[in-house]
């Protein structure tokens, strides 16, 4: 076992090579870290293994392994990437591939050419790493990595003995600092195009957020994601938490084991034409929704907005008969728009032709065989309600739910086949989409037409920025009941059984990690202020840089003073910079050639003034020269005599040893140049 | 470090648009102006992008296509500053040699058949150090590395075998460098003012010093040897009888030493071209060289006689140079 110091201690005597290699394999692990969570685990065992291998040869100063190795390991890993994926195009086999080829390239680094074509892998490695993730942090990450890469890069190209990686390092940030302009500069004023070919359909798995089915235990999983789902921006003070409903999917059919919306996912099968007969009323809530890509076409707003939310150019939203608004298609990047809702609303008294509705018998429907014992229960409820009355059948199981002995838990346990016997009558614990369940069973079963509402309820105030970030852990499910002359009528069943689930900040937390935990124990409000920061940091990025659209470029050339922009605009501004940047540089070496050495412009002064004077001063005279023809030109010793001390003192400026001592500098020098008396002519 | 890349351009299987080619190379650096000591600035100093550079503007396009069409606006992000830190590079690349001051000294005179070696001076003016220039003769690939310190100077050598005898001049160098990123060649092609002086190669056993002639004036027709005064004693000569040899000394030294009589000190020596054996011009030559070298190591007096030119006999380092480089340019 190797102590520290020794460790450290070979590091640093390590040959050349055997370091830059070692730094270039760290580099390149750095870059694959993140990609781990997200490839099969063969292939990082594979990646890292041959890193590691790749460093003991190096440290040993071993021979690399023939090409056969090579071969095999590739064919292996291709073989492996058709099982694992079933294919070797797509998204994601391309990224195990190429994580494959950038590792089993590290055992080919034979000459500094193998070195580029594992720098340029590595810069491609980093883009597949954006596919999971466009945070801050990753961006950082990424940062670090590419600051890696051109180090080594630097590095590999000075062949004269052991240069420093620090000093690389140092060369390699600099021109990261002078790049970056340039990188604002097209971000800016780049063009943003439609994908120039069509997206490959799995460009957006796995995502998380809500889906378009309930099977229980789906959402448990969200209510532990505090990824964030979506931000919202209130144009005045935010309603309370209760009010703040994001209505997403409407799920009415029920197999005994998952709910399904009606029709399916898509922008026209959805669920028939909108509700003719929504009525608002009070003020409206305006607010600027930032949704973050779901690969899904739900487009997140507060029950209920009538009114489209305004979208970028080129989207197109509607409204589906369960007041859900969908957009034509999927939300595939952070989605900005600004929507309008009333919490005061109803709807659904009248049918598709206007008369009230007659059509809900398929929101009474129950699978005949499951659950016997909430049809009874059921049945029992609506026995004992006052003329079976909906609305008190509603009130009882609410008031069962509160006053039963039902409580709210995140680990409910496998349920059975009977998924809502199980909660009303065994466990009495679980959570919302159970309860959410369970009561639109005993609804129906108790002949009240039910259904379940999925989305987001809550979220949480950014005291930094002034944004609520709504996260997947908010997904929430709720039950709608129908009740003539109200029709629509929201119930919140989770709110019965722990009301602090809903409108107050308490959420079913996963445990914090280690790191979080100490800090949380040292002091909670740092914490909670660290993430509120760290939030806002997060957010500002999304807002200014990952949701940097094509509209925004265009509200910017509008801001410059282009009435209609186009992309074509664009170019020209792109244009218009490129050329200032040519002038500007044109510019600057004029001015660089022209300093170039600020001891011979002096001389070449002294020159210019002693042929104003009429003393031949040819263009190479060296002072000692321009000394003797001065001496030669017969001009009086008092003139003369300074003159000659000051070419002395510029020639020891320049040729005099420096141990020496007593050379002026070259300011002082130049001083006197102007207090010297010039001759004149004659 | 032989230079054998030098004539890869007389190739004869080359097709017509190579000697087309050649001859814009031959013309363009006939227009090189000849110099000891070249500044380099932007007026001098070519820059282009090389097989990695067109590498990594690939690399960008693959990275630009994919941001698009996964719509990932971090891959703009890195797609863009890669390019402006190639850009950076691009200009951090012109800078280490835009600046820079190249200077030869006078190369030391060689004998055929050596190589010269040119130390080349290049001088950094700048606060900051330059890395990785290398120097190499035009079309050779034996580059000879240098990192060149802050304000100071470092030295490269380069070495090349001239093909024959005379007053060659120094072919043509390149100074490149691929700092900092290896994208983009930045090369400067300078030909030097200096040039070398290749004395013929010395034949390798010549024979024995030709017979002294009798100085003019000394009255003595030449005679025989055996006077039996001795004045002296000189290295040993092809030639010399036995009896001449002073062998205790050989015994000691393993030196072959031979005794000099004064009739011998009355004759001149003359090295003369017509004298040189039945060889060609360039065999008289090299014969006339290592009988230089012979004469000057034993110290004697010599003259040389060629044709149009005639040295008068003295002794010497100044002598020597002399007739080497009458050698050399005749």
């Amino acid at each position: 076992m190797l102590s520290l110091p020794s460790a450290r201690g070979r590091l640093a005597h390590l040959p050349r090579e055997a370091r830059d290699t070692l730094f270039l394999l760290a580099v390149i692990g750095w870059v694959l870290l993140p990609q781990v969570a997200h490839l099969p685990a063969w292939c990082s065992l594979l990646a890292f293994g041959v890193l590691f291998w790749r460093g003991v040869l190096a440290v040993r100063g071993r021979p690399l392994p023939g090409r056969w190795w090579l071969v095999a390991l590739l064919l292996a890993a291709l073989a492996a990437t058709w099982a694992s994926h079933r294919t070797l195009l797509g998204r994601e086999a391309g990224v195990t591939l190429v994580v494959i080829l950038l590792a089993l390239k590290t055992l080919e680094l034979r000459a500094r050419r193998d070195a580029l074509v594992v720098f340029f892998l590595g810069f491609f490695t980093m883009l597949t790493s954006f596919f999971h993730s466009q945070s801050l942090a990753t961006a950082a990450a990424m940062l670090v990595g590419l600051l890696g890469l051109l180090t080594a890069l630097v590095n590999a190209h000075r062949p004269v003995g052991q240069p420093s990686l620090r000093e690389s390092a140092w060369l390699a940030g600099r021109m990261a600092l002078a790049g970056a302009p340039v990188m604002v500069a097209l971000f800016v004023f780049f063009p943003r195009f439609a994908p120039l070919w069509g997206m490959p359909s799995d460009a957006f798995t796995g995502r998380s957020g809500l889906s378009s089915t309930l099977r229980v235990g789906s959402v448990a999983e969200l209510a532990l994601d505090e990824g964030i789902a979506l931000r919202v921006r209130f144009d005045g003070t935010p309603p309370p938490r209760s009010q703040l409903y994001f209505r997403g999917p409407v799920l009415s059919r029920f197999d005994g084991r998952e709910w399904t919306a009606r029709g399916g996912d898509g922008f026209e099968a959805m669920a028939g034409p909108p509700p003719g007969d929504l009525r608002v009323a009070g003020e409206p809530l305006r607010y600027e929704v930032t949704l973050e890509p779901s690969g899904r076409p739900w487009l997140l707003a507060i029950d209920a907005a009538p009114r489209p939310p305004e979208l970028p150019e080129r989207w197109r939203a509607r409204l589906t008969g369960d007041l859900q608004w969908v957009s034509a298609h999927p939300v595939t990047e952070l989605l900005r728009y600004r929507a309008e809702s009333y919490p005061a609303f109803s709807y659904g008294q009248a049918g598709r032709d206007g008369r009230p509705r007659r059509d809900l018998g398929a929101w009474l429907q129950l699978p005949p065989d499951f659950n016997p014992r909430t049809q009874a229960l059921a049945r029992q409820l609506r026995a004992q309600a006052p003329d079976e009355d909906p609305e008190a059948i509603v009130q009882a199981a609410l008031r069962r739910l509160a006053q039963g002995g039902y409580a709210y838990t995140l680990e409910p346990g496998v349920a059975g086949r009977h998924t809502a016997d199980e909660f009303w009558l065994d466990a009495k614990a679980g959570f919302c989409e159970h309860i959410a369940s369970a009561f639109v069973v005993l609804m129906r079963g108790a002949g009240v037409p039910a259904r379940i509402v999925t989305g987001f309820q809550g979220g949480e105030m950014n005291g930094v920025d002034g944004y609520w970030t709504v996260r997947n852990a908010d997904a929430h499910a709720w039950a709608e009941v129908w009740l003539a002359g109200r029709g629509w009528v929201r119930v919140d069943p989770t709110g019965a059984v722990m009301p602090g689930r809903i409108g107050q900040f308490q959420r079913l937390r996963a445990p914090p990690g280690l790191v979080a935990g100490a800090l949380g124990t040292f002091s909670p409000t740092l914490l909670a202020r660290l993430r509120a920061t760290w939030e806002a940091a997060n957010n500002g990025w999304n807002q200014w840089v990952l949701n940097y659209t094509q509209s925004r470029q265009f509200d910017l050339l509008r801001g410059l003073g282009f009435a209609q922009p186009s992309w074509e605009d664009l170019g020209k501004v792109l244009a218009g910079l490129l050329a200032a940047a040519a002038l500007g540089g044109a510019a600057w070496a004029r001015w660089d050639s022209a300093r170039h050495d600020p001891w011979l412009r002096l001389l070449q002064r002294a020159r210019q003034r002693l042929r104003q004077a009429g003393i031949d001063a040819p263009p190479h005279a060296p002072p000692r020269e321009l000394m003797r023809r001065v001496a030669a030109s017969g001009m009086p010793a008092a003139l003369r005599q300074p003159l000659a001390d000051w070419l002395l003192a510029l020639e020891r400026q320049r040729y005099a040893p420096p141990a020496a001592g007593g050379a002026a500098t070259l300011a002082t020098l130049r001083r006197d140049f102007h207090q010297l008396q010039w001759p004149r002519a004659a | 470090m032989p230079a054998e890349g030098i004539f890869l351009l007389e190739n004869s299987a080359a097709p017509p648009w190579w000697a087309w080619h050649a001859r814009l190379r031959a013309w363009w650096l006939a227009r090189v102006p000849l110099a000891d000591t070249l500044a380099l600035t932007q007026g001098n100093v070519y820059i282009l992008p090389t097989r990695a550079g067109w590498m990594l503007a690939a690399t960008l396009a693959v990275l630009l296509v994919a941001s698009i069409n996964y719509q990932l606006n971090l891959g703009y992000l890195l797609t863009f500053l890669l390019a402006g830190c190639a850009a950076a590079g691009m200009v951090v690349g012109h800078g280490t040699l835009r600046g820079l001051t190249l200077h030869l000294p006078p190369p030391q005179p060689l004998f055929a058949g050596g190589l010269a070696v040119l130390d080349v001076k290049l001088a950094n003016a700048r606060r900051t150090p330059r890395h990785a220039i290398g120097v190499a003769l035009r079309d050779t690939r034996h580059w000879a590395w240098a990192d060149v310190p802050a304000g100071g100077e470092a030295t490269v050598q380069v070495s090349f075998q001239p093909a024959r005898r005379g007053l060659h001049r120094v072919p043509a160098l390149t100074v490149e460098t691929r700092f900092p990123l290896g994208t983009f060649r930045v090369w400067t092609v300078w030909h030097p003012a200096a040039q070398v002086l290749v004395y013929p190669a010395p034949e390798p056993l010549p024979p024995a010093l030709p017979l002294g002639e009798p100085r003019a004036g000394s009255g003595l027709a030449g005679g025989a040897r055996a006077t039996g005064e001795f004045d002296g004693v000189r290295g040993y000569q092809r030639g010399d009888p036995m009896k001449l040899i002073v062998w205790k000394k050989f015994a000691k030294s393993g030196e072959l030493v031979a005794r000099d009589t004064l009739h011998m000190q009355r004759q001149a020596l003359w090295l003369d071209f017509a004298r040189a054996g039945g060889l060609g011009t360039e065999g008289r030559l090299s014969r006339l060289a290592a009988w230089v070298l012979a004469a000057d190591a034993q110290g004697l007096d010599y003259g040389l006689r060629l044709p149009g030119i005639e040295i008068a006999p003295a002794g010497g380092a100044a002598q020597r140079l002399r007739c080497l480089q009458a050698l050399a340019t005749c």
